[in-house]
């Protein structure tokens, strides 16, 4: 909603000799399994509950254009994928990911017992738990926990202005949110806070144990030390790639900047941005067209940077959205909030194609589509794409869907 | 952690020689219930008792007439001008000067519960008026509020409803009225959303005003939360609030944003809270009343158990300080830390507790303070750093240490702690002043100082 991140994250995409790496950035990779990949998810949000049914269009579907009298794309402006399915009309970069053989659009995915609610729904999506249930931590959190060694210091990198994730969060390590590479820099006597800070961990004068100023500690530890070394180390790996062009949008410039990391000696394993303003209960034609558009063409110039840079191997976009929308449209020429929604994963790695059929406009529950696919299997497929353990993260073991090559 | 027994909980403080009422309860009182005082104000807070202490914040304080007219004025300019970055310079403003800061906090509290961020309604007139009716009710009723931010023309667009016609009513509103505003989610089913929804048709904004348009409304019978009839949007309202979920869900929140961020109260310890709101009608001031007297508010259970937000740490250093600054720069500076005021995130409003602590935040944080403290157009009481501690008496570095430790701290500083970073200011520079901005620099930027 708020546009405040454009400008940063353009600080941090077009600083002309690129970010500086520091050394202790630069490569964790001795002390693992030699066998173990160095495969790098990207995940975008869009948060709000994006509409699945004017993502990915039945236009065949005469029961879609029923429940959609002034909303509904026409079939003639729809990018079709096949004989009944297209894409949104401002599209028109995801369109070319399907045909150049890199985008998998997996159909019908949620949850059982969904949830309408964003907060609650979003929660679920990141935790893999009910709100009755222990949920400190995020699936990619909890992850990266199992997984890699303490001593890989930044594994995952949060691009963004907006609070972290959920998804992100873990006892150890703390995942890294990024505005502004300007702002990521202390300013004053870095030293002698870095020292007080250090002091005060074992001087609690208290008794009893207070978790919260743990975590203030831990947390402001953690941003003191990839701040001091983020800055000054002067290591000039990062390349800019002039032959591709993003688009202005928040989300483009997020998305160059992590192609520019992606191809350095930093070892971050997970990238997550955001894209909000998903929303549409009202008005929603111009609104969804300007973020369908942006976010396709963000994703489109990503991977051609990710090829041209050769990295296109190891990493792989996943989209998703906390619920798609109602199938009738509402008398604010909007749509209310619903239930199962397409995702997408993208990259060479990735098997293309439509996986499952569209959710069914007549067998629907409460207004709403049934779900077909269970969001953690995504998660499931792609965590063993990673090579990491999905069981713990997901609270449970899930099949994995045929997604990669 | 131990489970807490509600009785002893709720029950008033009674200060002991073991538990005293002393300078650093007193911050606590002041930092959560407002923003925060100086010494001097703290020292009489001290002499006069904690029962006094709560007594003044919670009645005796209400802006003066003159106050209120040069806020108006204030306002009235800045709505003519349409800038929505002035409101919340405005905004932060009031925050500094009121006398009635337990009003504001509780403004601001309102602010993030019924969330609507100007950057969607782009409208200063009606984000304004919805400030002023968030502060007319924001000590008073609870359900006259909620009656009020229904009708709220900020509110409907805000929330798309704006157009609510009868053959396909938008959910919106009635779904973020039971889930965001009044019971909580898991307190109600889709199905009674749906008819709830029905109850706001014909409900619309036009000119800038809330209007009823019979045409559009459904008349027809309604079913939800265990009531049915020919319910009106009024009527819907008073419902939901008077279901048993709703004191509840507001007894949570209050604790939460007042008393500590972590772990989530009980429902056998919020029960107390909710039977006085009930009994209050929905009244305020009683229950913030019962909280602020409370043994727990005094407990090790909630000194240090929040994390400040960035307003609550911006305006209560530049209270504690006399700080003048430019605000314009400020009130940006709280929006790149997540606490963009007239700005929220979304309609759930600032989640708040470990949610506004990560890196980037943490190094914000650091270097706003760094930005306000050197700042060419900041004074500490119309003076120096250096020439306004002199004037509380403050005339060593190891005695300011000690001094923003007491003021800003919620975990106090360790004498180890105090002397180090005492050291390392006399180390940068030989410039008496800059050493004391160093130092209060270095407090600031500790984990300790994060803690509300």
């Amino acid at each position: 909603m708020l546009q405040n991140t454009a400008t940063t994250s353009a600080i941090l995409a077009s600083s002309t000799t690129g970010i500086n790496l520091p050394q202790f950035l630069l490569n964790a990779s001795e002390s693992q399994d030699e066998n173990a990949n160095d495969n790098v998810l990207v995940v975008i949000q869009l948060s709000g509950g994006n509409d699945g049914l004017n993502t990915i269009v039945p236009f065949k579907n005469d029961r879609y254009y029923a429940a959609r009298p002034t909303l509904a794309i026409p079939k003639d402006q729809a990018l079709k994928l096949n004989d009944e399915l297209g894409f949104h009309p401002a599209m028109t970069a995801l369109a070319k990911l399907y045909e150049s053989g890199v985008l998998s659009i997996i159909q019908g995915v949620g949850y059982p017992n969904p949830n309408r609610s964003h907060f609650e729904s979003m929660d679920i999506w990141h935790t893999c738990r009910r709100k009755t249930q222990q949920r400190d931590h995020g699936w990619i959190g909890q992850s990266v926990t199992t997984a890699l060694l303490a001593s890989q210091s930044t594994p995952i990198l949060h691009l963004g202005a907006e609070k972290q994730p959920l998804a992100l969060s873990a006892l150890t390590p703390r995942a890294i949110s990024i505005r502004s590479l300007e702002q990521f820099k202390l300013r004053g006597n870095q030293q002698a806070i870095a020292d007080a800070v250090a002091l005060g961990k074992f001087a609690q004068p208290d008794e009893g144990n207070n978790g919260l100023l743990d975590f203030v500690q831990s947390s402001t530890s953690a941003a003191l030390k990839t701040s001091k070394q983020l800055i000054k180390s002067a290591v000039q790996d990062v390349k800019r790639n002039d032959a591709v062009t993003y688009s202005n949008s928040a989300l483009a410039q997020k998305l160059q900047t992590t192609a520019q990391l992606i191809d350095s000696p930093l070892n971050t394993r997970v990238y997550y941005v955001t894209l909000d303003g998903f929303d549409t209960h009202a008005q929603q034609s111009n609104a969804h067209q300007i973020l369908s558009g942006q976010w396709s063409s963000a994703l489109g110039a990503f991977l051609a940077d990710i090829k041209q840079r050769g990295q296109q191997q190891r990493v792989t976009a996943m989209v998703f959205s906390e619920f798609g929308r109602r199938i009738e449209e509402n008398a604010s020429k909007g749509t209310d909030h619903g239930t199962a929604a397409p995702m997408f994963l993208a990259g060479a790695a990735v098997k293309a194609g439509v996986i499952g059929e569209h959710p069914s406009l007549d067998d629907i529950q409460q207004g709403d589509l049934k779900h077909a696919v269970d969001f953690r299997q995504v998660y499931a497929t792609v965590l063993d794409w990673m090579q990491w353990d999905s069981a713990t993260a997901l609270n449970g073991e899930y099949s994995t869907l045929p997604l990669f090559l | 952690m131990t489970i807490l027994d509600p009785v002893w909980a709720w029950s008033t403080f009674k200060p002991t020689n073991r538990q005293p009422w002393n300078l650093t309860q007193a911050a606590h009182l002041y930092r959560r219930a407002g923003f925060g005082v100086g010494r001097g104000e703290l020292q009489r807070a001290v002499a006069g008792g904690v029962q006094r202490c709560v007594k003044q914040l919670l009645h005796d304080n209400q802006e003066p007439q003159s106050f209120q007219d040069e806020m108006a004025r204030m306002t009235r300019s800045i709505v003519a001008s349409g800038n929505l970055q002035s409101l919340a310079t405005a905004w932060l403003y009031r925050m500094l000067k009121t006398t009635d800061q337990l009003h504001e906090k509780m403004t601001l509290f309102w602010h993030g519960h019924f969330a609507t961020s100007a950057a969607k309604v782009q409208d200063a007139f009606m984000m304004q008026q919805q400030n002023d009716l968030l502060r007319k009710h924001a000590t008073g009723d609870f359900s006259k509020m909620v009656q009020a931010i229904s009708q709220n023309p900020a509110m409907l667009l805000y929330l798309d409803s704006a157009i609510n016609r009868k053959t396909h009513p938008n959910e919106n509103f009635a779904r973020e009225l039971m889930e965001l505003f009044c019971l909580g989610e898991g307190n109600y089913t889709e199905q009674d959303i749906r008819e709830l929804a029905r109850c706001f048709t014909g409900w619309e904004v036009r000119n800038r005003a809330y209007r009823f348009n019979k045409y559009q409304h459904d008349f027809g019978k309604k079913a939800f939360l265990a009531t049915q009839g020919e319910l009106t949007g009024q009527q819907a309202v008073a419902h939901v609030i008077s279901t048993p979920a709703a004191p509840l869900f507001i007894a949570r929140k209050l604790v939460k944003y007042y008393v500590l961020d972590e772990p989530a109260a009980s429902d056998e310890l919020l029960a107390p809270l909710a039977k006085r709101l009930r009994k209050d009608q929905f009244q305020i001031r009683g229950t913030l009343e019962m909280i602020f007297r409370s043994n727990l508010f005094y407990s090790q259970h909630a000194v240090a158990r929040k994390i400040k937000s960035p307003v609550e740490m911006v305006v209560g250093i530049m209270r504690g300080l006399s700080i003048k600054t430019d605000l314009t720069l400020v009130a940006r500076r709280l929006q790149q830390l997540g606490h963009g005021i007239y700005f929220p995130p979304n309609v759930k409003g600032w989640d708040g507790g470990r949610t506004w602590i990560n890196s980037s935040t943490l190094l914000g944080r650091s270097n706003l303070m760094h930005e306000i403290i050197h700042s060419e157009n900041t004074t500490f009481g119309n003076k120096s750093l250096h020439a306004h501690l002199q004037n509380n008496r403050i005339h060593s570095l190891a005695h300011a240490a000690t001094y923003f430790s007491d003021l800003f701290c919620a975990m106090p500083l360790s004498n180890h702690t105090k002397a180090q970073l005492v050291t390392s200011a006399q180390k940068e520079t030989n410039n008496t002043d800059q050493q004391f901005k160093s130092l209060l620099h270095q407090v600031v930027s500790l984990p300790q100082f994060q803690l509300g």
